[in-house]
């Protein structure tokens, strides 16, 4: 019905977009909780809004849900402008963190709660309830009460209730957290079979990179109540273009350099007495002076104190994770005073040991300087 | 661990400090049962012969009756206006922004400083200057005046004790308000809102200092009618009546609490 | 779409009500400044006579019996409602806590009347109390209770001691123990503990508890009325008695009206007097 009745979104013929974002802003009592955004999720399309507390990313689910009126800007679900539309004109789908399982009804009431507010025959509704509930592997668990079910029963049953309705966009607000480390694993891998086998689009908001970076077709890394960047996992993770994204995402070393000259993506560094010539991703590099080089720790090995090129450490922690050790070196030239090395779990390296920090020619980045 | 001498002493003076004030709590309630058994219409202690026959006076005594009878309507029919108006200024009041609304909250909630005696006074000359009738439903509006504000307090509580996401997700689910309300809202607030009921209902029915002020003789409510009987006569049917009273109080309360947990209704879990 | 969705049905009658609570009080300032015609319950033409006459010595001292009487029944609530409701907060079985919940809460429910009357017969000359007092040979005669401030102040303790506690409790309940272990874990006692600790962080309740036992005695009328029994004169008294005895209604409106400025200034200044304190024992 709303199909008919609302203005359209624009878009470029043979591109299915889900959900369009133009100029999207929100703000509270004179403090932004969302700057003005523009973005287009494709329809199926899997895209997490992953930042630190506060950045704004439950702001955008709740905007798109329709719980929160946007400032500024046009949202549209599906081509229809949905700006104004309250959210149960909406057609979405939401699991939120705690579930929110209404605790007065049955796992199937609250499966059917969506179909009974569309008036859908007592027949269809016992039928496509039975189909959601299989499709979470949940059949057996129809008249229990949500307080008798386990964590990760208890969001089975809030993915049921919210696809179940076939939902036009499917939100998820941190689904995973409140689950043990074990379950979450599990509940993603399931989570992402099931959306890709409906062909769901989803939009799923966390704090946790590594589940963003194992669940989503793209991330959107969000701080200060703005995107940063944003691209497919492997972009954010080997490309990152701003210092925030290549801390909050992975593990990074971060060395105080300063740029002698650049050209193209080439550079000259030096720091300290130590010069290097590198090869960035970046097409856009800071002007010459005082910059922040940026390294994965995978990206770095471990050589001899005085090899030439090489920052020199000395060792200060070693810490066993089973497969592999950190070895945390104390560095001057590390931002922190600490440079980090992932090395063979049998590398054995008495604090103190003075060494050095091969870095790689090609796939560092370089920041301006904060 | 082994506790000092010192400890042991505290842990002692505490637990007869506290059945002291316990017994002190309790004292009166004990006492005006023994004084209700008391033959004579003039109390000894201990009583020289024993009796019910106070028990058979207030049964018989016609005021005490009517009095029952209209505190009971008064304490049903204000508790439920009062929980209509209640909760529903609770909602608007931790919902929404709106004009006054700051100022309409100071008015309600007013009863709790100004007096009971003053607010009686008001609704007396008020309705004495505006030439209304002064009959049940004023005693009603002065009821429901003094309770209001333990209404809206309950019910406010329960509304930020409820999790806004069961509301969100039926929203989500394509619920209409008016369906959230109804299917969500008020089904996962009804234990506050009896709550808040009953405890109205019995506020209500305690009331007596605003109620003497507009009451009349059609009207007068069981409290007045005890505070009457005990200007007029010494004997114990006052104790009699007292008793069967604070048994009745007492069942309640202990129901009350069996349902609802009075320690989370109060806030000092 | 409506983003304040049954605002206007949810608000009126709660609105209706703010507004006959006003009318009602619009009416005792006008009445408080309109002539006692004698004889007549219909009040004369405008006059500020009514307060003049408030500077009698008898509503003098009445002002005076009810401030003392809320100080002193202030006072007593505290001391014995705090212990009350440190033990029920503390109290490790959960059948003591509600044990001690509900019977600090008995005299709440019991209404005005009876708790007075019982009181009446504890405390009167031949009352439950002087008999106990006489028989184990402990006095002569009969203590006066009744008619006293005394006997007034133990039945109004008694009487506001159920909020006193409730308030205290609920302030109790929201400290987190981890502060006391973390204080025992440095060393301190128990009392220290107490001292410094747990009744610093329960100050709040305090003055709340405080505040609501002094507006509650203030309110207060069977109890004086009956237990002072024309002897200890209260403004709520004062107030009744020019009403219904004398049938003076615009000066019980002027009486009330000074009595509820009164409370209100003295509530005013003791929490402007704790608010001193604080900052006073901050530095």
């Amino acid at each position: 019905m709303l199909s008919d009745t609302l203005p359209k979104a624009a878009s470029k013929t043979g591109e299915q977009i889900a959900v369009q974002i133009d100029g999207v802003g929100k703000s509270f009592a004179g403090t932004v909780a969302l700057k003005p955004i523009w973005l287009k999720i494709a329809r199926g399309e899997f895209l997490t809004l992953l930042g630190p507390s506060g950045c704004g990313k439950t702001t955008l689910l709740n905007l798109i849900a329709g719980f929160l009126e946007a400032d500024a800007g046009e949202l549209f679900i599906h081509r229809d402008l949905v700006t104004r539309v309250p959210p149960h004109l909406r057609e979405i789908g939401i699991v939120f963190q705690n579930y929110a399982l209404f605790p007065h009804m049955s796992v199937a009431q609250n499966v059917a709660y969506g179909l009974r507010t569309r008036r859908v025959s007592k027949v269809e509704i016992t039928e496509r309830v039975r189909e959601a509930l299989a499709l979470v592997k949940l059949e057996d668990f129809a008249d229990r009460r949500p307080r008798q079910l386990s964590g990760g029963q208890q969001q089975r049953v809030a993915l049921a209730r919210a696809l179940v309705i076939r939902p036009r966009v499917l939100l998820l607000d941190e689904p995973f957290s409140a689950l043990d480390r074990n379950l979450r694993g599990a509940m993603q891998v399931e989570l992402r079979e099931i959306q890709s086998s409906l062909g769901l689009t989803t939009v799923f908001v966390t704090h946790d990179q590594s589940e963003a970076l194992s669940m989503s077709d793209r991330i959107a890394v969000m701080s200060r109540a703005q995107i940063q960047q944003i691209g497919t996992p492997d972009e954010i993770y080997d490309r990152p273009q701003s210092r925030f994204v290549s801390t909050f995402v992975g593990d990074a070393n971060l060395f105080s350099a300063t740029l002698i000259s650049s050209s193209g993506k080439d550079v000259r560094l030096k720091l300290g007495e130590v010069g290097l010539d590198l090869t960035t991703y970046q097409s856009d590099l800071p002007a010459p002076g005082p910059v922040t080089l940026f390294v994965r720790p995978e990206h770095c090995r471990l050589t001899e104190a005085g090899s030439p090129g090489a920052v020199p450490a000395t060792v200060a922690l070693a810490v066993y994770q089973g497969s592999y050790t950190e070895l945390y070196l104390d560095c001057p030239f590390a931002d922190t005073g600490r440079a980090m090395l992932r090395v063979p779990a049998s590398t054995v390296m008495a604090p103190g040991t003075a060494v050095g920090i091969a870095l790689p020619q090609q796939g560092p980045a370089i920041f301006p300087k904060e | 661990m082994k506790k000092s001498l010192a400890d042991h002493l505290l842990d002692w003076s505490g637990r007869i400090f506290l059945t002291a004030i316990l017994g002190f709590l309790v004292l009166p309630f004990f006492v005006v049962a023994i004084a209700s058994f008391n033959k004579g219409a003039i109390l000894s202690f201990p009583p020289e012969a024993w009796s019910v026959q106070w028990y058979v006076n207030a049964f018989e005594y016609r005021d005490f009756g009517a009095g029952l009878r209209n505190s009971l309507r008064i304490a049903a029919i204000g508790a439920g206006i009062a929980l209509i108006a209640g909760a529903g200024f609770a909602f608007v009041f931790q919902r929404y922004e709106f004009r006054f609304k700051s100022g309409l909250n100071a008015i309600l909630m007013s009863p709790l400083i100004i007096p009971n005696f003053t607010i009686g006074l008001g609704i007396l000359i008020l309705t004495a200057s505006a030439s209304l009738p002064r009959n049940l439903w004023t005693v009603v509006t002065v009821h429901v005046i003094i309770v209001l504000p333990f209404v809206v307090r309950s019910v406010y509580v329960s509304l930020q004790n409820l999790e806004r996401n069961y509301e969100n997700a039926a929203e989500s689910l394509g619920a209409s308000p008016a369906y959230v309300l109804l299917t969500i809202t008020a089904p996962l607030l009804l234990p506050g809102l009896i709550a808040g009921g009953i405890f109205a209902a019995i506020l209500s029915f305690n009331e007596f200092t605003a109620s003497l002020y507009v009451v009349n003789r059609g009207t007068t409510t069981l409290p007045v009618a005890m505070y009457n009987y005990v200007r007029e006569y010494a004997d114990p049917t006052l104790a009699a009546i007292s008793v069967m009273y604070a048994l009745a109080v007492a069942v309640l309360l202990l129901v009350l609490h069996r349902i609802f947990r009075l320690e989370r209704v109060l806030n000092v879990e | 779409m409506s983003k304040r969705p049954f605002l206007g049905w949810f608000a009126s009658p709660s609105i209706l009500i703010a507004f006959g609570l006003t009318a009602s009080f619009l009416a005792i300032i006008q009445y408080s400044l309109r002539a006692h015609v004698p004889g007549s319950l219909d009040p004369g033409g405008f006059t500020f006579d009514n307060f003049t006459t408030l500077w009698h010595l008898a509503y003098g001292r009445a002002f005076m019996n009810s401030l003392l009487l809320c100080i002193w029944t202030a006072v007593f609530a505290l001391l014995i409602g705090y212990p009350l409701a440190y033990a029920m907060i503390r109290a490790r079985s959960g059948l003591l806590r509600s044990a001690i919940l509900l019977i600090s809460l008995t005299p709440l429910f019991m209404g005005e009347i009876v708790r007075t009357y019982s009181w009446m017969i504890v405390l009167g000359n031949r009352g439950f109390l002087n008999s106990v007092l006489l028989k184990l040979g402990l006095i002569d005669s009969p203590i006066g209770f009744m008619f006293t401030m005394t006997g007034v102040v133990i039945a109004l303790v008694h009487f506001t001691l159920p909020i006193v506690v409730v308030m205290l409790a609920a302030a109790l309940s929201h400290i987190d123990r981890n502060l006391e272990r973390a204080a025992t874990s440095l060393g301190a006692g128990r009392v220290r503990v107490f001292f410094t600790v747990t009744l610093p962080l329960s100050m709040p309740g305090v003055v709340a508890a405080t505040s609501t036992a002094f507006a509650w005695t203030f309110s207060a009328f069977a109890t004086p009325q009956m237990i002072g029994g024309g002897q200890v004169s209260t403004i709520s008294t004062m107030v009744y008695q020019v009403g219904f005895a004398s049938f003076n209604f615009p000066l019980a409106a002027s009486l009330s009206l000074t009595g509820l400025l009164f409370a209100i200034a003295v509530l005013a200044l003791f929490n402007t007097g704790i608010r001193r304190l604080e900052k006073y024992g901050a530095h």
